[in-house]
């Protein structure tokens, strides 16, 4: 496992769920070293701009893609030289690569940790650009507050956002004897199912991650959808946790008694964002929740069979529940220069923001994505507005490859659920935090899921009043 | 002394540039240049850098600042100081239990067999040969915990249920011992081997003329003969498992609930883990830590190393 | 033992390992001298020609085969042919019955599946990179190092010799962060030339070892002075004693020195992943983890295979290599 995916989990998650748009590496043939390629045809003059791309392992597919709009940003900015470097958000070595010089130019960042750095002068303040292409006032409000600093100034652009979903295999469904076109809607009924997917096929009904604080990003979604927070924002800077409550105790019982009770979780307790993929596209595993755009990645990265899968809305229960949902931002690193950080910005509004707003744009991308066999049609939750999202979706129905009906029992219902971000404060810390009170209670049928709570709750608060 | 002395001292005066060059001098630097620039920076250096930056904060960004033994007392604080050095402690345990007299045992008996000695050191060195990844990655798969798995399998044939390996809190850190004894054995089976082909026979014949019987000799000829080299494997492969990464690393990430965190594992995290910067003030006063507990290790298997090889 | 391949110091103290063994022999030039223990066929142990005649004994030695050789084959051999097996066996053949033979047929699409896709060539050929710059680094460190320490002795050598040595009483786990940061910003240079991505981030620290100037400085100790000083009465200068006299009388030692090097560069894994961060220019112990997750396990399995055939044909190079230098220190002792 690289050291990226041992850690910043959710990061991970985001860096590959923005794939659907990220699509991009170098020259678009990964024999040759992702830095190599266009750089050597760099006449004097022209700007060399370094952008991120896929994280290690995707599919040469994917390459092909970035291939042709590489060529055809290339093709409308003679003076950039596009450089594919091959990217994953990994927060350990981010302070490193931007210390080492070895970050790319243009790169995503999650939301969870957009704030951090930009509290931490490491990302390049874009107002003007953002204003100079009128974006300010385009943006979903909520999500342009979290690259915004104290004094108004802008740090990103957000590209992508998604809502957690469950995702399930309908073979497995249907071979239990349940109707795939009609998921469960509630947690009791997730357990049945996962009782009858692992009783009749003898695979994993329900899994859940567990390790490089996707542990601790799932129990908190799963918190969020049984109406529980794990940490109150006060407002003025300071946070409270609140771990200890009854909807992450109710998550944790519901772990114990499908793992334990049903014998339906599947013997893999330390599964992360990539390794449920797998699982999970290998047919191994009945459902899981994660990110709602992560079907690109299944059937990408991992091989997914698309007529297996299926997507619906995270169950809800309990007071004012809600959807954890996140996303990532295009960022210009903090130490380019200002010719390159132009550059950076052109990239940007054309590789991840026209295609939001610009029929012509949007059709060329999702064109591109569809003749190298890459998804169009996940879904995603809109960065601008709504109706602006909408439209983009019927520019782009002709390209269309993923089977959208059977993503339905999602698409239909998102739109009830209230969206609610991750916790702001410590938020990879405290993922990491509660990731062992997961991992206790997948591996001791007799943990005692209060005392755990207590001391989360307890070491929680020690790190946010730090 | 006194002879060798008054001459050295006269060279010492009548030292200048021009002789210095004539005698040598510059040749010797110029051999000696590499290895010294090689060292001061990558090696002492870093040392000293190491000590220093214990009692620093410095996030590579901003200019460091002293702040005294705030890195130490961080980690001593840190409740999974104790969780790390009790693991470690368990891996290396469980790893003398289990690694450490196989390796003699397995010696013995190829010392004794008269025919197939290069075949059998062969295949006892084969899992040495494979890169210690590899080792690690293919063993994960052997410890599938679904029933189907590798070595729930073989423990089917023997009419044993499924284990969980590692997604167990129990199961974990021996499985990881297991496939780290596996991956090192044969090295320490090779050198036992040596050691024991190295016994003077002479020895043995003087204690068949005393009559002695198989058990006789091994236990009075073969065991005293291989003392040394046992107490220098013993040293060795303690040294190594308090640095013991890579398994922890690559097998269960420190988990299930810390069960493999070790101390390694721990520096790594305080380092190269955090999302935003490493703090590097605790990661090197945890090391700082360790090393002088390994350092005083090393220095009594040298003392030791150096009066085996005088005497 | 456990191996510890992974950070500069564990290499070290894997190194000694091999070394330790030696260490506790008398010949002292010639420690690795050992290595031709194993084929020595004729040699004694404890039960001797009058024990086997026993019937008792000679049954027992039976015994000792049957065990030695079921183990060794099952432990030794077994996890690799089963590698072997499931390297070209189809992902769910492998999952359903781990140990069943091609129950659909043989998938050998998966090799090149794994040479091409995964592109094991490309991360082979950095680690062979890799491998043969650290022999070079360590080697021009080890003998010129040496050659200062034993034989130029220039009046510092004494100093010099003790912080060297001092080295290995250090772990190098205390190296880990400021050596890295070492590399990120080198020293007089800054941030503009940092190593992250260049082989010499992992080849000039693999050189500050002082282990192998340590058996190189052994052994050259041990060469004949006289030899020594008919070279310089000959009127040979340093560089040609070096060249000429000494390095060719050592063939022995730097073979063995040569075998260290070039395992502990194929094996490192933390250090490359530390400082190697680009995929193109790591080396096939940090891909193969990396690329782990996002590989159908019959492929992976394929590149796992792949990357264990090299270094297993290899190590019966090394035999012969070891064998040789035997030899060859052999006639220089003699």
């Amino acid at each position: 496992m690289s050291i990226g995916r041992r850690t910043a989990a959710v990061g991970a998650t985001l860096a590959a769920s923005a794939m659907l748009v990220t699509a991009c590496s170098s020259d678009g043939d990964p024999d040759t070293t992702p830095t190599s390629g266009g750089s050597a045809e760099a006449a004097s003059g022209t700007i060399e701009l370094r952008v991120a791309t896929f994280p290690p392992g995707a599919d040469e597919a994917a390459y092909e893609a970035f291939a042709t709009q590489e060529a055809q940003f290339e093709e409308a900015n003679p003076d950039i030289d596009v450089i594919g470097v091959e990217y994953e958000w990994t927060g350990p070595t981010f302070a490193v690569q931007l210390a080492g010089g070895s970050l790319p130019d243009v790169f995503t960042v999650p939301f969870t940790d957009s704030k951090t750095l930009l509290e931490n002068g490491q990302l390049m303040d874009v107002t003007a650009e953002v204003d100079a292409l009128g974006y300010s006032d385009r943006f979903n409000p909520i999500i342009l507050d979290g690259v915004t600093d104290a004094d108004g100034n802008i740090f990103g652009f957000p590209r992508q956002a998604y809502a957690m979903g469950l995702h399930y295999n309908r073979d497995l469904f249907e071979a239990a004897g349940l109707d795939p076109d009609n998921p469960p809607a509630t947690w009791d009924e997730v357990r049945e199912a996962a009782k009858a997917i692992a009783d009749t096929t003898g695979k994993a009904g329900y899994s859940q991650m567990a390790i490089n604080n996707t542990g601790g990003w799932q129990l908190t979604a799963q918190t969020v959808s049984r109406g529980g927070r794990t940490q109150v924002d006060n407002g003025d800077g300071t946070y409270t946790s609140s771990i200890s409550n009854a909807g992450t105790k109710a998550t944790l019982e519901f772990l114990h008694d499908v793992k334990w009770e049903d014998n339906a979780f599947g013997a893999k307790v330390d599964l992360d964002w990539g390794t449920i993929n797998q699982e999970f596209a290998a047919g191994n595993l009945g459902m899981f929740t994660s990110g709602s755009d992560v079907y690109t990645a299944l059937v990408r990265d991992f091989g997914m069979d698309p007529d297996q899968y299926g997507l619906t809305v995270m169950p809800l229960e309990g007071d004012d529940p809600g959807t954890l949902g996140g996303g990532d931002i295009a960022v210009v690193s903090p130490t380019v220069d200002e010719s390159t950080k132009a550059a950076a910005v052109k990239w940007i509004d054309w590789y991840y923001m026209q295609k939001l707003m610009n029929e012509d744009a949007a059709k060329a991308d999702a064109q591109a994505l569809a003749d190298s066999g890459q998804a169009v049609g996940t879904p995603v939750l809109p960065v601008l507005s709504r109706e602006l999202y909408d439209e983009s979706q019927q520019w782009i129905a002709e390209f269309v490859n993923v089977p959208q009906e059977q993503m339905t029992p999602f698409t239909e219902n998102i739109w009830d659920q209230t969206p609610v971000g991750e916790p702001k404060g410590k938020t990879q810390e405290i993922y990491a935090l509660l990731d062992p009170v997961v991992q206790a209670v997948l591996t001791d049928e007799s943990a005692d899921i209060d005392a755990l709570l207590t001391q989360a709750d307890q070491d929680a608060q020690a790190l946010l009043d730090q | 002394m006194t002879t060798t002395q008054a001459p050295a001292a006269t060279a010492r005066r009548r030292r200048t540039p021009r002789t210095w060059v004539k005698n040598g001098g510059l040749t010797a630097l110029a051999f000696a240049l590499p290895m010294i620039l090689i060292f001061t920076v990558f090696s002492w250096g870093p040392i000293v850098r190491s000590v220093v930056m214990s009692f620093q904060k410095t996030n590579l960004l901003q200019p460091a600042e002293f702040v005294g033994f705030d890195n130490f007392i961080a980690v001593l604080n840190d409740p999974l100081l104790g969780t790390a050095v009790l693991n470690t402690l368990y891996f290396a345990a469980l790893a003398l239990v289990m690694g450490f007299p196989i390796p003699i045992l397995m010696a013995v008996l190829m010392s004794e067999v008269r025919r197939g000695k290069g075949i059998y050191s062969a295949l006892a060195y084969l899992p040495v040969v494979v890169p210690p990844v590899v080792a690690v990655l293919l063993w994960k798969v052997f410890y599938d915990a679904s029933p189907n798995g590798v070595l729930n399998t073989v423990l089917g044939w023997v009419g044993i249920g499924p284990q969980p390996w590692l997604q167990s809190q129990a199961q974990a850190m021996p499985s990881l011992v297991i496939e780290a004894t596996w991956a090192a054995a044969g090295g320490s089976i090779i050198i036992y081997l040596a050691a024991l082909l190295a016994v003077p026979p002479e020895l043995y014949d003087a204690a068949e003329v005393d009559g002695a019987s198989i058990w006789r000799k091994a236990w009075h000829v073969t065991l005293p003969q291989l003392r040394g080299v046992i107490f220098v494997m013993l040293i060795l492969q303690i040294l190594a498992t308090a640095q013991i990464f890579l398994e922890p690393f690559l097998f269960t990430g420190g988990g299930p609930v810390n069960s493999t965190t070790t101390v390694l594992l721990l520096i790594y995290r305080y380092a190269f883990q955090n999302s935003l910067g490493g703090n590097y003030g605790m990661a090197t006063a945890l090391s700082v830590m360790l090393a002088i507990f390994l350092a005083l290790l090393s220095w009594i298997y040298f003392r030791l190393t150096a009066r085996w090889s005088t005497s | 033992m456990t191996t510890e391949t992974t950070t500069p110091a564990a290499q070290r103290a894997g190194s000694a390992a091999l070394a330790g063994g030696v260490d506790t022999r008398r010949s002292r030039p010639l420690r690795w001298r050992k290595r031709r223990g194993p084929m020595i066929e004729d040699s004694r142990g404890i039960v001797s020609e009058t024990d086997l005649r026993q019937p008792r004994v000679r049954r027992g030695m039976r015994v000792v085969h049957v065990f030695l050789s079921v183990t060794l084959v099952l432990a030794g051999l077994g996890p690799l042919l089963w590698l072997a097996k499931a390297a070209v066996t189809p992902t769910q053949d492998t999952l359903r019955e781990p140990f069943a033979l091609w129950p659909n047929g043989i998938d050998w699409a998966n090799l090149s599946t794994a040479w091409n896709d995964i592109h094991i060539d490309q991360y082979f050929f950095n680690t062979v990179v890799i491998a043969l710059g650290a022999w070079v680094f360590q080697m021009l460190i080890a003998t010129t190092g040496a050659y200062t320490l034993s034989v130029l002795k220039p009046r510092y050598h004494r100093v010099l010799g003790s912080l060297v040595l001092a080295t290995l009483f250090i772990p190098s786990v205390v190296l880990l962060v400021p050596l890295y940061l070492t590399v990120v910003s080198p020293p007089f240079l800054g941030r503009d030339y940092s190593l992250l991505n260049n082989y010499l981030a992992v080849w000039l620290p693999m050189a500050a070892n002082a282990f192998n100037i340590l058996l190189v400085k052994r052994f050259f100790d041990n060469l004949p002075r006289e030899v020594i000083e008919a070279a310089q009465t000959d009127g040979a200068g340093p560089f040609r004693l070096f060249w000429s006299i000494i390095l060719p009388m050592s063939k022995p030692i730097l073979g063995v020195v040569s075998v260290f090097a070039v395992i502990a560069a194929w094996k490192d894994f933390l250090w490359p992943l530390l400082v190697l961060p680009d995929p193109a220019v790591q080396p096939l112990s940090v891909r193969l983890p990396a690329v782990q997750s996002q590989t159908e396990l019959d492929v992976f399995l394929a590149a796992l295979a792949i990357a264990t055939i090299i270094p297993v044909v290899m190590f019966l190079l090394f035999q012969r290599v070891f064998l040789r230098s035997a030899g060859l220190g052999g006639a220089v002792k003699g």
